[in-house]
């Protein structure tokens, strides 16, 4: 099977979180014999090459990061240029965020299926999975851990070529967090955390509390 | 204050607007953002972890941005594509990251980041064309759960009017 994997995110490769899910997706499909082309939406100057393979491919896989509930306005700007297909290929999609419950991503999943078929392809499922935010802040191992679950589920779209697979329906976790889950957690984001956050902005220069309010009417 | 932000070339739409919202008094201000520059939300994140509440982009939306500071009403004049709003609308959307924080809560049984200021802003929704309105709802009601408000409804260009009962 050969896949045409579009990167939908609009931050540039070098900083991407999807592409690093992708890295490690990839291996798995390369594991189960398959191959692949991929391109990043972030880059104008692919858009052509995109739509042009877009127009040739059976196989059209979208990974993308959750933009407000839905697809991020570069991918929605870019995916307006295409012209549709008639019903021979089919899309499916990694859709990934930084909130951790499933049921943050099911108004987003939820539109996927919906534009495969107004871009007259058959759909094949969406991968739904978040708490992916700290891959950016991550590296080495602490980014593999977050990074590295993808490699199952890309052996399976390899072997499928979609995620009606139990295992990836599975893969999201939970919907929402139990009680005793969301107050431990709720206490590590007052502590922690927010201890965390405070730190990595340290790290990337910032020199202002976090919570400013630079445009507050005094 | 009621802001609406029109992302179509159709000014008609905003001068039927004006005229109910003049003649009632209310406090409203309407920005014509079609040919404003604008550009997509990029993902780089230093509105939350290196320059807080403030967009590393230079272009336009910082004006609409100020002004949501301020409104207890948003509502967002879009054209459609693929179902959805098109993508100078996603992109108005997309755009307001700087108005929350890094940190997070729950509210409720899910996640929300903390919201940057006081102000409660609810969300409206006006499109043109062929929006599929049942999804649009849907996805309002959430955009609304991220700035702890609720929505003011989705309305075809044809109910302009209904839209503006809902402006107050």
């Amino acid at each position: 099977m050969h896949a045409l994997i579009i990167n939908g995110s609009p931050r540039v490769k070098k900083y991407s979180n999807t592409d690093k899910i992708l890295s490690k997706f990839t291996e798995g499909m390369a594991g189960s014999g398959s191959t692949f082309e991929q391109y990043e939406i972030s880059d104008r100057l692919q858009w052509e090459k995109i739509r042009k393979a877009f127009s040739e491919n059976e196989n059209i896989l979208i990974a993308l990061p959750l933009y407000v509930e839905n697809i991020p306005g570069l991918l929605l700007e870019f995916l307006s240029t295409v012209e549709p297909r008639n019903g021979e290929a089919q899309m499916s999609f990694i859709l990934q965020s930084g909130f951790a419950e499933g049921c943050q991503l099911r108004c987003g999943e939820a539109y996927l299926e919906k534009l495969a078929g107004r871009l007259g392809c058959s759909y094949g499922g969406t991968l739904v999975k978040g708490d992916n935010f700290s891959i950016r802040l991550f590296e080495g191992e602490q980014r593999e851990k977050v990074t590295g679950r993808y490699t199952a589920m890309g052996r399976i779209y390899g072997r499928d070529g979609n995620f009606s697979d139990p295992a990836c329906k599975a893969f999201t976790g939970p919907e929402v967090f139990p009680l005793p889950i969301r107050l431990l957690v709720g206490l590590m984001m007052k502590t922690l955390a927010k201890r965390g956050f405070d730190k990595a902005a340290k790290g990337w220069g910032c020199e202002r509390p976090l919570g400013d309010r630079p445009y507050a009417v005094r | 204050m009621i802001l609406i932000v029109n992302t179509t070339e159709n000014t008609k739409i905003t001068d039927e607007i004006r005229i109910e919202l003049e003649s009632r008094g209310e406090d409203f201000e309407i920005v014509e953002a079609s040919s404003m520059k604008i550009s997509h939300c990029i993902g780089c994140n230093y509105c939350w972890l290196k320059t807080p509440g403030i967009c590393t982009i230079k272009d336009d939306y910082e004006i609409i941005l100020k002004k949501m500071v301020t409104a207890g009403q948003l509502w967002v004049i879009s054209d459609t594509a693929l179902g959805f709003l098109d993508y100078k609308g996603k992109n108005i959307f997309d755009r307001v990251m700087p108005l929350i924080t890094m940190y997070l809560k729950f509210k409720g049984k899910q996640m929300r980041h903390v919201l940057r200021y006081k102000n409660i802003m609810n969300i409206g929704l006006i499109y043109r064309g062929d929006g599929d309105r049942e999804y649009l709802k849907r996805w309002n009601e959430r955009c609304a759960l991220n700035f702890g408000s609720k929505s003011l409804g989705v309305f075809p260009e044809e109910e302009v009017k209904e839209a503006a009962v809902c402006m107050h």
